[in-house]
């Protein structure tokens, strides 16, 4: 039976528990574990609702749940009450979704810090109503301009959510247990973090922007946004490569690596917004200039004129690019003999650097740190 | 509140940042009461404020108008200093030697040519924590690269995950790596301040954006490296769930997004929708997805899609309208809850503000002052914290060293 080993790092003296599981929650732990806290999951018998997502690994484990729990402890939670489980004695936060808890006053006379993190807060009409990753970002307004104009549009994949929501609950919870240490905070906090508020990030401008009345066009096709052309994903002789120009000199180089300098001083585009508008007309040139080239050639020879453009890794070759594993930027995660390559912490303090990977702990694998007894 | 009773309190951060991604990392800290002291210059002020400035610009104080500026700025101090002038630098490590961190999102060159790279400013306050937010990280073949927040999304393998398998690979925002690499740079200022708190030690905190999205890639990175299968992009149509999707409502451009992940929520559905009541388990659903998508469209289109969400969440279907700029100004759980503050600015009037995510009372944090003008806290920043005279303040904006108009180049 695979156990999680204790760590050490910058955050070796805190002690965090989860008692949700949900993807939110799970990040926000995981980025105290990277840096070394003591991060428990405090599960129910049957397990957090991780270690059901897909991927699944040969032997039925959740490639998922791995990636979201290297390096914590597992206990299996027994008592009624949250402030009768011998882990929370310790514990300098306790993270949790309203949503998944085992019953209503679980958290109750609890005198510790805690952080919710909920789809859309804990106060207001939505509070109770049901969430997802795909009304996250249906509310936040992000969706609404992906995909083609005559619709529909496109929900975003994945958990990118709550990736966002447990990052932007890491921050605020940090940021408190960090007042407690400077003396700006003396009582136990309740953070309330809404993952639709985290995800408001994004489309905050747009709000704005209505407000001041410039609102943004309605979705305008497949990577194509304001203010900005040429910006997109277009194919070359070899593969996709990713556009970005934005001023005036960035276009001027952009038609001279694409030998299309007849465009590089009308005065009409040198205006972002005015190339947008003329993008019907640039459009079939950009794209048979492209045809023509190689996306890696024009990839290396665009970065060295100081224009921002990008190769467009598949899944497989994100793996393979120099500088990605340069950086060890995916690292091995074990489970059980099992072993697969997951993100690692995208931020790296150089004295004091983040786990990379590390095991996973079965369910009720640290029972016995925490002398669990069932009621 | 006030700021004596803010969690950050007593840290100070100098903010070379510009652009989306930086200002919003240093933002969150000034939200949670940090002093953040931006810095910019005349000739190269934040490029946020227009990347097409022009004379015109420059007399309409365009510097002070743009949205985009002025939302990731706020509860910030401005002072301008040309890094470029030998006095700029000596005042700029000044300042680094009374703070407990520095921020800043050049490009890898830059500040080495200036002579303020790390090693420059730890002799300065060898306790400085500082953070480098380079597009691809500060170490690789591709250190130097430029990127803006869309070509940190091209880069990420995210665009190959989104959207249907006959289009192109898919961007999701404009600038989609911005927002996200600004959240992570908080992250890691908090997490490098902590260990300063911890031991009195600065080091130096290394960023890349591009890998800032790899988590939010992750079920695609994993599927890859588990089944060594590339994932295949479906568009709207989940590979585990039906129905799921995005149906048209009534009105222009209406939408609602509907999923159905459990069997419950499936059987609420078919009460509602009488049509539905010819189909039956998930694999019926599934194998018969695009007949179901017609039905519930048919149901969907006969009203709004604020009607249909909460008909749909009364009866605990997950469910929600689709969103545009201008509904979030009115949306009812933001306004509940107080998410947009109003505070008035210079040049352009009462605008709202969007607040920081987390909450520990009733109310959001207090957003304590919009964002500065360029150089408005010269004053307080050179004679208050690095004790210059006023004598000293006006040699240097008669060597245009500060200054607090945007100066184009001739």
């Amino acid at each position: 039976m695979a156990q999680s080993n204790p760590v050490s790092g910058v955050f070796q003296d805190l002690t965090i528990v989860d008692v949700s599981g949900s993807v939110a929650t799970s990040y926000a732990a995981k980025l105290f574990a990277d840096y070394g806290a003591l991060a428990v999951n405090l599960e129910p018998p049957g397990g957090f609702p991780t270690r059901r997502l897909k991927p699944l690994l040969s032997g039925g484990e959740s490639a998922m749940h791995g990636y979201l729990h290297t390096n914590k402890q597992s206990v299996i939670g027994s008592k009624t009450h949250l402030k009768d489980e011998p882990v929370t004695v310790n514990a300098d936060l306790v993270i949790y979704d309203p949503s998944h808890l085992p019953r209503q006053d679980y958290l109750a006379d609890i005198d510790r810090n805690t952080c919710a993190i909920s789809w859309y807060g804990l106060t207001g009409p939505y509070a109770s109503m049901q969430g997802s990753d795909a009304t996250v970002h249906a509310l936040s307004g992000l969706m609404r301009g992906i995909g083609t104009p005559e619709g529909p549009p496109i929900i975003p994949p994945g958990y990118q959510a709550q990736i966002i929501g447990g990052l932007s609950a890491f921050n605020g919870a940090l940021g408190h247990l960090l007042a407690t240490k400077l003396g700006n905070l003396s009582s136990a906090f309740q953070l309330d973090a809404s993952i639709l508020e985290a995800n408001m990030c994004f489309t905050d401008l747009a709000a704005i922007n209505a407000y001041n009345n410039n609102p943004l066009p309605p979705r305008m096709g497949i990577n194509r946004f304001p203010p900005t052309y040429p910006l997109g994903i277009w194919p070359c002789k070899d593969g996709w490569l990713g556009v970005t120009t934005l001023t005036p000199s960035q276009w001027k180089a952009f038609c001279k690596l694409l030998d299309m300098e007849h465009f590089a001083d009308v005065e009409l585009f040198q205006s972002s917004v005015s190339r947008l508008e003329s993008s019907d007309l640039l459009e079939p040139e950009i794209l048979q200039a492209l045809s023509q080239h190689s996306a890696e050639d024009l990839f290396y020879r665009g970065q060295a004129m100081r224009i921002p453009l990008a190769r467009v890794p598949t899944m497989e070759e994100l793996f393979s690019v120099d500088q990605y594993s340069s950086r060890n930027a995916f690292s091995q995660v074990t489970i059980g003999d099992d072993a697969f390559h997951a993100p690692s912490t995208p931020f790296r303090l150089f004295a004091t650097p983040p786990h990379f990977g590390g095991p996973v702990a079965d369910l009720g694998a640290d029972n016995y740190r925490w002398s669990v007894t069932h009621e | 509140m006030n700021s004596a009773s803010l969690p950050l309190t007593g840290i100070r951060i100098v903010d070379l940042t510009m652009g989306w991604a930086g200002p919003l990392a240093t933002r969150n800290l000034a939200d949670l009461g940090a002093e953040v002291i931006k810095v910019e210059s005349c000739k190269r002020f934040d490029w946020w404020r227009s990347w097409e400035a022009t004379p015109e610009w420059v007399a309409d104080n365009g510097a002070e108008k743009s949205p985009q500026y002025l939302s990731v700025n706020r509860n910030k101090l401005d002072i301008t200093l040309d890094l470029e002038h030998p006095k700029g630098r000596e005042l700029l490590l000044k300042l680094v030697t009374t703070a407990n961190a520095l921020v800043e999102n050049y490009s890898g060159s830059v500040l080495p040519k200036l002579g303020l790279d790390y090693p420059s400013l730890v002799n300065a306050n060898p306790d400085l924590v500082m953070v480098s937010m380079p597009a691809f990280g500060s170490t690789g073949p591709w250190s130097e690269f430029r990127a803006y927040g869309s070509t940190v999304e091209h880069s990420s393998g995210l665009p190959h995950l989104v959207g249907d398998p006959q289009q192109p690979p898919t961007m999701q925002h404009v600038a989609f790596g911005d927002a996200v690499g600004g959240l992570n740079g908080t992250a890691a200022i908090l997490t490098a301040l902590w260990h300063q708190k911890q031991t009195g030690a600065g080091q130096f905190v290394d960023l890349s954006q591009v890998e800032c999205l790899f988590p939010l890639a992750a079920q695609g990175v994993l599927q890859q490296s588990v089944t060594v299968e590339a994932p295949q992009r479906t568009g709207n149509a989940h590979p585990e769930f039906a129905p799921y999707g995005v149906y048209p409502c009534s009105g222009d451009d209406a939408w609602i997004v509907i999923e159905v992940t459990s069997e419950d929520q499936w059987q609420a559905l078919q009460r509602l929708i009488p049509g539905l009541a010819d189909f039956s388990d998930l694999t019926d659903r599934m194998q018969r997805r695009k007949n179901l998508d017609t039905m519930i469209a048919q149901w969907t289109l006969e009203q709004s899609a604020d009607a249909a969400m909460q008909t749909l969440q009364a009866r605990g279907v997950i469910a929600a309208k689709l969103n545009n700029g201008h509904d979030l100004l009115h949306e009812p759980q933001l306004r509940d809850r107080g998410y947009l503050q109003w505070l008035e600015r210079d040049h352009v009037g009462l605008q709202p503000n969007a607040s920081a995510p987390f909450r520990t009372g009733a109310g959001p944090i207090p957003i304590r002052h919009p964002a500065p003008t360029l150089g408005q806290d010269n004053d307080y920043v050179l004679t208050e914290i690095l004790g210059l005279s006023a004598k000293e303040l006006s040699a240097l904006e008669n060597q245009e060293i500060i200054g607090t108009k945007p100066r184009l180049p001739d």
